[in-house]
């Protein structure tokens, strides 16, 4: 009992940041109906520039959030306007499925030449400091990070609600033509919306690079993970993809701790083969699909 | 009527205009001169190209070649939203709402373009005044209005920004008789206020009604027009109305009817 309770917390505060992650996505797919193959190598991206600030700088890294964030940002943007904005033609969805394919790629080859493929990890010095709740043991980096990203959730909550801008975007969602007969500038929401999902992905590699050893090919095994998250979420729903992400986050610690680390990962393949096959328009069905 | 005046005043100059998709093209010359304060009736088969010819006005579709003036200014190559700016506003032919918006939010879009919050508020109280629904349902979502009362949302939405010309795409299309009368009544109180309608309709015996002209359009170009009753008595138009065309598929609907 006490190593499920256990197992469960730890599913908890890691789904919290596969959440932040997979909101990016899910909003960058409600927007350009493109699932973002690159996220997973944005998250990377992510971690290394938060390595590279901590062990050159010596800057905290949840402190680095505050630069990575931003930063990513511009990148996402420069990104949408420079390589998806070009596209035109029937085939928009397939080709910026491609692209987005390329630019994880890019990003892959561009961390290899810059810092090689051994594992690396952040190890601040409070790293491995825990606290004991009721018998359970609760990282400091863990539950930081699991605070962190349901107050960036709320930050986007906020902005896709109470914005000028997250109207336009929700308009775009849900009336791409609506949005444009109404004065909403399409190609606009797209750059900032890209780069809103790109920031996502920064805020969350800052907290994944202090949780997980990685390298370049990292994104490989993120990006199956975000794909199983956001389909059980019903692909355009946040909401859908933050519950998805707690459910992954529980399901796959508690296999771990249950049966051994080796079966966490195929908890992912499994839940995405079960949702294709049983429910393929996620948990929360068509109702909230593309409502974001 | 409006167009019977001695010396109106165009509004909108639809002259030689071309525009397709992609490789064909759809409009094949389009000329049309609609007056201020006049409702427009655009009728024609299916296909013909009437939301088409809205498009190019909105700025939705860009046309190839001829021009679109409003107020005597060439807005072919303008924006959606430079357009919007300047009084042209669509309504579309399909469900054109926010589903999951508040039929509140969905109407404040319509001014979306505004950065006067004053105005908006302003603007909004109107509206809701003319459109009951608007405040009566105003935290419903508006997927989940009927057919009709997405219609009047949808109308309430086009006056947020005090238009001068209202496209509207066959705004009857899918209501019940009630719905339809009351759709054809708020159309006729537009054009009372001053605004310019320039309307496709399918339900032409209803849309020629209301109009104070008409024009019929087909296989791309604007094969005739007249005052709204000239083209309810013409037989040729009375032909159209039964859904025949050059088309197969029509020819035959009209014949079982
Ligand atoms: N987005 C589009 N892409 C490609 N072809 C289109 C598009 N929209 C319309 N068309 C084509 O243009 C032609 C005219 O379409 P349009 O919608 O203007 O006709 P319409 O007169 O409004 O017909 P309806 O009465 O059915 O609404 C049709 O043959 C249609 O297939
Ligand atoms: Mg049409």
């Amino acid at each position: 009992m006490h190593a499920l309770i256990q197992a469960i917390i730890l599913g908890i505060l890691t789904g919290g940041v596969y959440a932040l992650m997979a909101s990016g996505q899910t909003l960058i797919f409600g927007i350009m109906k493109v699932v973002n193959l690159a996220q997973g190598a944005l998250v990377v991206l992510g971690a290394y520039l938060t390595y590279t600030l901590f062990t050159t700088l010596g800057i905290d890294p949840f402190v680095s959030i505050l630069i990575t964030t931003p930063l990513l940002f511009l990148v996402g943007i420069g990104l949408q306007w420079a390589l998806l904005r070009p596209l035109h033609g029937e085939d928009v969805a397939q080709l910026s499925l491609l692209v987005t394919f390329a630019i994880a790629l890019a990003i892959e080859g561009a961390l290899s030449f810059a810092y090689g493929a051994t594992l690396t990890n952040v190890q601040p010095t409070y790293a491995n400091y825990s606290w004991t709740v009721f018998g359970y043991q609760i990282s400091l980096v863990r539950f930081v990070a699991f605070l962190l990203s349901i107050v960036m959730l709320g930050v986007l909550y906020f902005i896709l609600q109470r914005t000028k801008f997250g109207r336009s975007v929700r308009a775009t969602v849900q009336n791409p033509m609506s949005a444009q007969l109404l004065g909403v500038n399409a190609n606009r929401v797209s750059a900032l919306g890209f780069g809103l999902g790109a920031a996502t992905a920064a805020a969350a590699g800052s907290v994944f690079g202090m949780l997980n050893s990685f390298n370049p090919g990292s994104h490989y095994d993120l990006i199956s993970r975000l794909l199983t998250i956001v389909v059980l979420g019903g692909l355009g729903s946040i909401g859908g993809s933050v519950v998805a992400a707690l459910i992954m986050g529980v399901a796959s610690s508690l296999v771990s701790a249950l049966a051994s680390p080796i079966w966490s990962d195929f908890t992912f393949f499994i839940v995405l083969l079960l949702v294709l096959l049983l429910r393929p328009r996620g948990l929360f069905g068509a109702k909230t699909r593309g409502a974001l | 009527m409006a167009a019977k005046n001695s010396t109106p005043e165009l509004i909108l100059q639809i002259s030689e205009v071309t525009a397709g998709y992609g490789a064909g093209l759809i409009l094949k010359g389009v000329n049309l001169d609609v007056a201020r304060g006049e409702i427009i009736c655009l009728i024609g088969p299916n296909g013909a190209g009437k939301s088409t010819v809205l498009k190019t006005v909105s700025g939705l579709l860009r046309p190839r070649s001829g021009a679109v003036m409003f107020r005597g200014e060439n807005i072919s190559a303008l924006t959606s939203r430079e357009r919007l700016s300047r009084g042209v506003v669509h309504v579309p032919q399909d469900r054109s709402l926010f589903p999951a918006m508040t039929v509140w939010e969905n109407v404040a879009m319509g001014a979306f373009i505004l950065s006067d919050q004053a105005l908006l508020r302003r603007r909004l109280a109107e509206v809701a005044e003319l459109f009951p629904i608007v405040a009566k349902r105003r935290s419903a979502s508006a997927g989940s209005l009927s057919g009709g009362e997405q219609k009047q949302v949808e109308l309430a939405r086009s006056l947020m920004l005090d238009p001068a010309l209202i496209l509207l795409d066959e705004p009857s299309i899918g209501l019940d008789p009630r719905a339809r009368s009351s759709v054809f009544a708020s159309i006729s109180k537009l054009a009372e206020d001053g605004r310019t309608v320039l309307l496709v309709e399918q339900n032409a015996r209803s849309g020629l009604a209301v109009a104070h002209r008409a024009a019929v359009l087909e296989a791309g170009v604007v094969a005739l027009t007249g005052t709204g009753q000239e083209l309810l008595n013409d037989p040729e138009v009375a032909r159209l109305y039964l859904g025949a065309s050059a088309r197969g598929p029509a020819e035959t609907l009209a014949k079982s009817v």
